[in-house]
C-alpha cells in the first residue's frame, strides 16, 4: 500500500455506489418482468437479435448515429463524450495491461496511471498519445455542450431541457470530469519536467527520468512543459498543488457517479438492457410494466423531442412534451396536466434517438390515473343495432365522419359507382370505435364498445370493412382481432377500385397537397394509398414536412387538456404550411383532420372521397 | 377645404352619415360593393320585433339619400384606406381624396357549409334564416318539393358563441330573428309543430322579451334548451336531427320537414385589409376595435377615420343608423375644428 494516496478515496466511493446501485435497479426490474417477457429475453440469447443489439449499442449507445442525423455538431458532442470517454477507459486498461504485463495492480493505479506512472512514450507502445487525442476530442465536446447552453438553435435545437437540481449536479460534475483530468495529468507532467521523477515498474530496478523530459504528449505533455517554464518553482515544488488537481479530479468523478443513478446520465447504462429487451421483442403495453422502468430510465433529456412538438411550437404549451413527460413519471411526480396534454401524434417518437415508446407510455400512464368504470355506464348499448344494407363488405363511418355528412355523400357515390354491395354499419348512428375511450385511458369502458362493435361485424358476416376514419381504423386493426374481416382505410379501399379498374375518373391538371393524418401515417403506416389516388387525379404538391415528418392538425382526439385555442393556433400552423405549396386546394384522409384544418385555412379542405366522388 | 368625406359601405349606417353629413354641409361620397345600396336590409322581408317591412326603412332612407348631395358610387370596392384617413385606393387602383373616411362596411352572414354536421348545402330542406327572409318575400316557406312544412326546427346560435368555427361573439340579433320568423312560419302555416333549440335567448331590445313570450303562448313555439349536434337526412327527405334538452338532461331525436339555421355574423371580410392601416384595430373576432367602447365607439386612433354599424360589432338595424348620426356629429366637429 505505499502507493495509496487518499485522494483516490472518491472515485472509489462513487464507483461502488453506482455499481451496486445500478445492479440492484436492473436485478429489480428484471424480476419485475413477467414470465412471457423473461421467455423472450431468454430465448433471444444467443441469436441474430443479440448480435443485433451489440451493433445497435456501438451505434447509438456509443456512436450516437441518429443523433448525427438531426445535427452533425450535436452529434459530435455525444460521440465525443460517449465514444471518446468509453475510448480513453479502454485504452487506459490496455496500457496498464502491456505496462505491468498482465501483472494485477490496484484499480487505482490502473484509473490515476498518469499520476502513479509516469509514462513517456520512447519506452512504451505511444498510449499517451492516443490518450491526450482522446482527451482532446472530449474537451471539444465539453466545449461544444457549454456553447449549446448558449447558442443551442446553430446545433439543430431550438429549444433545449429546462434540468433539474440533479442534473444539474451531475452535469456540472461531468463537465469538470476532463479539464481536472487535464489539469492534474498537466502538473505530474510539469513536476517531471522541472524535477525529474522515476518510472514505476514491477521489478526492483526503478527507472529514473532526468528534468527536462516530462511526461504524457501533445497535450499534457506540452501543457506541463509550459507549466514548468510559467509557474514559479516553489508552486511546483509543493507536492499538494499536484494533489489538489488529482482531489478535483478524483470528486468529480465521485460526484457524477453517485448522482448518475438519479439523474438524466441514468440513460447511459440503461440504454443496453433496453437495447437487449426490445430486440427480443419486449414492448410497451395499455397497462405499465417493469419494462416500461427500461424505457423511462433510458432518456436522456436530450431535448430533441421538444422541437418538433407542435404543442410548443404551435400553441406554446411548456413543459408537457416527452422529456418532461418522461421525467415526472420517473420520479412519481406526474400529473394529469401533464399526461393529458399530448396530442399523440407521434412526431416525438420519431424524432427520439433512443426509440423510446412516447405514446404507449403516455396511453399506459393515463390508463392508471383513468377513473374506474362503472358497470351500468354503457348498458345501452346492448342490441343497439341501426345497420342497413347488406353485402360482404362492410363500411364503417364513425363519429366523425357522421360529423362530416359530405365524406359519407361521397362514398356512397364511389360504392354505387363501383357497383358494390354495402352494409352501412352506423349511417343511422351507432356505437363507438372505442379508441378516444382508450387514448384517455379508459380501457375498460373502451373493450365494452370494440366486443359490441365486433360482435355486430361477425353477426353480420362481412368480410371486408371499410372506415374513411384513421381513428376507427387503427383501433380496428390493434384491437378487434378481426381474424378474417379483412379492414381497409378508404383511402387503400379507392386505391384498390381504382387499381380493377372498378372506378373510371376524369383526371385534370388542379393542383392537391396531402395533409398526412397523424393516425394514418404514423400510427398506421399508410402513405402511398392517399397519393395514388390523388395521382389519379391532378398534381400533388408535398407540403415541406410530409409522410412521417407530417404536421399534426391539433384537433386530435388524444388530448383532453388542451383549449380551443391551442388547437386553433396548431390547426393555423398546418393550414399555413399547406397553402405554402401554392396548390388549388388541401386534401385529407380523416374526418378530424379536415375539420382542424378547415377551421383556419385560406383554402378548401377536401377529403379523399370527395375529391374522388367529383371526378367520377 | 373640399369637405368631401368618403364613406365605405352603403347599408343604413352608411347611408345615414351620409344623410346627416350632407345636413351638417359636407360632402359625402358612399363607396358601395354591391350594384345598388341598401346592404343587407335589401334582403330582409319584415324587421324584428314590429314586423315592419324593411322596404318601409330601406325606401324612407333611399329617398333621403338622394335627396341630397352625395356622390355614391355602386360596386366599387376600397382596397387601401390611407394612413391617417385623408383618402383611399380603389379596387380599380384610383385613388380617391379626403378631409375624413367613415367605415361602415358592415358585417357577412356566416356561411352556414362551414357547420357541416348541420348539412347545409348537403341535404334539402336544411336552411338558414337569411333564406327564410327570402322565401317570404317570395311567397311563404316551402319545402324542397314546394310543400308547406309540418314540423319546423329553428337551431340558435350557427356561427355565433362556437369556438370550433373561431366566432366565439354572440351575434345579438339572430335570437330574435328566430323568434320573429318561427311565429311567420306559424301564422303562415297554423298547424305547423315549430322547435327552437336554443343555448340562451338573448332578448335585449326593447319589445323583444314580449315577442319571445308571445311565441310560447300565443303561438306555441316549442323552445328547448340545448344544440342540436348533428342532423341526417331521412328516406323522404326529411331531416333527422339529434339534440340534448339540456334542462331536462336527456338526448333526444326527431324527424322534421325542416331545419332552419339562424346564422349569425361574422366580421366582413374587408376588416383584414384595413387592418393593414396602423391606425385601424381589430378586435381577436375580426370586427374593428373603435376607440374606446364608452365615449369613443365610432372613432379611431385616427382623428380622421371614424366607424358606423356593425364593422365594429353586431348591431340591429336602429343602433346602426344611430352610429351613423354620431359619426356624421364627430365628422364635423373633427373638421371644423380643422378649419378655424
Amino acid at each position: 500500500m505505499e502507493h495509496f494516496r487518499l485522494f483516490v478515496l472518491p472515485f472509489y466511493a462513487g464507483a461502488f455506489f453506482l455499481l451496486i446501485t445500478l445492479l440492484c435497479k436492473y436485478i429489480y426490474w428484471f424480476i419485475g418482468l413477467s414470465r412471457e417477457q423473461k421467455r423472450l429475453f431468454w430465448r433471444s440469447l444467443p441469436t441474430r437479435a443479440t448480435w443485433k443489439s451489440v451493433v445497435e449499442i456501438f451505434n447509438e449507445s456509443l456512436l450516437h448515429r441518429k443523433i448525427w442525423r438531426t445535427n452533425p455538431l450535436l452529434g459530435y458532442m455525444h460521440t465525443s463524450f460517449a465514444l471518446g470517454w468509453f475510448l480513453l477507459i479502454s485504452v487506459g486498461w490496455l496500457e496498464t495491461f502491456v505496462y505491468f504485463k498482465g501483472e494485477s495492480v490496484p484499480l487505482y493505479v490502473d484509473i490515476f496511471f498518469s499520476y502513479y506512472v509516469h509514462p513517456i512514450f520512447e519506452r512504451n507502445f505511444n498510449f499517451s498519445l492516443i490518450k491526450d487525442a482522446l482527451l482532446l476530442l472530449i474537451l471539444v465536446g465539453v466545449v461544444l455542450a457549454l456553447f449549446k447552453r448558449l447558442y443551442s438553435r446553430i446545433m439543430g435545437m431550438k429549444r433545449t431541457t429546462k434540468h433539474m437540481l440533479g442534473d444539474r449536479v451531475a452535469l456540472t460534475a461531468l463537465w469538470l470530469i476532463f479539464p481536472a483530468r487535464l489539469l492534474a495529468e498537466s502538473l505530474t507532467s510539469a513536476e517531471v519536467w522541472r524535477f525529474g521523477g522515476y518510472v514505476w515498474t514491477l521489478s526492483e530496478n526503478t527507472q529514473l527520468i532526468p528534468p527536462g523530459i516530462g511526461c504524457g504528449s501533445f497535450l499534457t505533455g506540452s501543457l506541463g512543459q509550459w507549466l514548468a517554464d510559467f509557474l514559479p518553482a516553489r508552486i511546483i515544488e509543493a507536492q499538494h498543488v499536484e494533489l489538489t488537481a488529482w482531489w478535483i479530479y478524483s470528486i468529480a468523478l465521485g460526484v457524477f457517479f453517485v448522482a448518475l443513478p438519479f439523474s438524466r446520465y441514468m440513460h447511459i447504462f440503461t440504454e443496453i438492457p433496453l437495447i437487449f429487451l426490445r430486440n427480443a421483442g419486449l414492448r410497451a403495453a395499455e397497462k405499465e410494466s417493469s419494462f416500461d422502468h427500461f424505457q423511462v430510465d433510458a432518456c436522456s433529456r436530450c431535448g430533441i423531442c421538444i422541437d418538433p412538438c407542435q404543442l410548443q411550437s404551435g400553441a406554446g404549451i411548456q413543459g408537457v412534451q416527452s422529456v418532461y413527460f418522461l421525467r415526472d413519471r420517473r420520479y412519481g411526480r406526474l400529473t394529469d396536466a401533464v399526461a393529458d396534454n399530448c396530442l399523440m401524434c407521434g412526431r416525438c417518437q420519431q424524432a427520439c434517438p433512443v426509440g423510446i415508446e412516447q405514446n404507449t407510455l403516455r396511453l399506459n400512464s393515463r390508463v392508471k390515473r383513468a377513473y374506474p368504470d362503472s358497470p351500468n355506464r354503457y348498458a345501452y348499448i346492448q342490441g343497439k343495432d341501426l345497420s342497413t344494407g347488406e353485402g360482404k363488405v362492410g363500411y364503417f363511418a364513425g363519429c366523425m365522419t357522421l360529423l362530416t355528412p359530405k365524406i359519407l355523400r361521397a362514398m356512397e357515390q364511389i360504392f354505387t359507382a363501383a357497383g358494390e354491395e354495402v352494409w352501412w354499419a352506423d349511417k343511422n348512428g351507432g356505437v363507438c370505435c372505442g379508441r378516444p375511450l382508450k387514448l384517455s385511458g379508459e380501457v375498460d369502458a373502451a373493450r365494452k364498445m370494440m366486443d359490441f362493435n365486433k360482435n355486430l361485424f361477425r353477426q353480420h358476416g362481412i368480410t371486408t370493412l371499410v372506415t374513411s376514419c384513421p381513428i376507427c381504423l387503427k383501433v380496428f386493426k390493434e384491437d378487434y382481432a378481426l381474424e378474417g374481416i379483412e379492414v381497409l382505410h378508404h383511402s387503400e379501399y379507392l386505391q384498390r377500385l381504382l387499381a380493377e379498374g372498378r372506378l373510371k375518373l376524369r383526371s385534370g391538371s388542379e393542383t392537391f397537397t396531402y395533409h398526412d393524418p397523424c393516425e394514418l401515417g404514423r400510427g398506421s403506416g399508410i402513405y402511398e394509398a392517399p397519393r395514388e389516388v390523388i395521382a389519379a387525379l391532378g398534381v400533388l404538391k408535398e407540403p415541406a414536412e410530409t409522410r412521417e415528418h407530417a404536421l399534426c392538425c391539433g384537433s386530435s382526439l388524444a388530448n383532453t387538456a388542451i383549449d380551443d385555442e391551442g388547437q386553433r393556433r396548431i390547426g393555423e400552423q398546418v393550414a399555413m404550411a399547406l397553402a405554402a405549396t401554392g396548390a388549388d386546394s388541401i386534401v385529407t384522409a380523416c374526418p378530424l383532420c379536415k375539420k382542424g384544418i378547415a377551421r383556419e385555412a385560406t383554402l378548401p379542405v377536401y377529403d379523399l372521397a370527395e375529391i374522388v366522388a367529383r371526378a367520377l | 377645404m373640399t369637405g368631401r368625406v368618403i364613406i365605405i359601405g352603403g347599408g343604413v349606417a352608411g347611408m345615414q352619415t351620409a344623410i346627416t353629413l350632407d345636413e351638417l354641409g359636407f360632402k359625402p361620397v358612399i363607396i358601395e360593393k354591391e350594384a345598388s345600396l341598401g346592404g343587407k336590409l335589401c334582403r330582409w322581408d319584415r324587421l324584428f320585433p314590429t314586423m315592419t317591412p324593411a322596404q318601409e326603412v330601406l325606401g324612407d332612407l333611399l329617398k333621403r339619400v338622394e335627396k341630397t348631395a352625395s356622390e355614391v358610387r355602386t360596386s366599387t370596392t376600397v382596397s387601401e384606406i390611407e394612413e391617417q384617413g385623408r383618402g383611399v385606393t380603389l379596387s380599380d387602383g384610383s385613388r380617391l381624396d379626403a378631409e375624413a373616411v367613415v367605415v361602415a362596411s358592415g358585417f357577412d352572414i356566416f356561411p352556414a357549409e362551414r357547420k357541416e354536421e348541420y348539412g347545409y348545402g348537403l341535404y334539402d330542406n336544411v336552411y338558414t334564416t337569411v333564406d327564410v327572409e327570402r322565401m317570404f318575400r317570395e311567397g311563404g316557406v316551402r319545402m324542397a318539393d314546394g310543400r308547406e312544412p309540418k314540423t319546423v326546427a329553428f337551431l340558435h346560435c350557427v356561427g355565433s358563441r362556437d369556438e370550433k368555427v373561431n366566432q366565439r361573439h354572440c351575434s345579438r340579433v339572430c335570437c330574435i330573428t328566430g323568434v320573429k320568423q318561427a311565429i311567420e312560419v306559424k301564422q303562415q302555416i297554423p298547424g305547423a309543430e315549430i322547435f327552437s333549440f336554443y343555448m340562451d335567448m338573448r332578448m335585449f331590445g326593447p319589445g323583444y322579451e314580449e315577442l319571445y313570450r308571445q311565441a310560447q303562448q300565443q303561438y306555441n313555439i316549442h323552445f328547448v334548451r340545448g344544440r342540436i349536434s348533428e342532423a341526417s337526412p331521412t328516406i323522404d327527405h326529411r331531416i333527422h336531427i339529434k339534440a340534448e334538452d339540456t334542462l331536462i338532461g336527456r338526448p333526444l331525436r326527431m324527424s322534421v320537414d325542416m331545419l332552419i339555421l339562424a346564422v349569425g355574423m361574422q366580421a366582413g371580410s374587408s376588416n383584414v385589409a384595413f387592418g393593414r392601416n396602423n391606425n385601424i384595430d381589430l378586435y381577436p373576432s375580426g370586427f374593428l376595435r373603435p376607440l374606446n367602447q364608452f365615449s369613443g365607439n365610432v372613432r379611431s386612433s385616427s382623428p380622421r377615420l371614424f366607424y358606423a354599424g356593425t364593422v365594429t360589432a353586431p348591431k340591429n338595424i336602429g343602433e346602426s343608423i344611430n352610429e351613423g348620426i354620431a359619426a356624421a356629429y364627430q365628422v364635423a366637429q373633427t373638421l371644423n375644428a380643422a378649419k378655424s
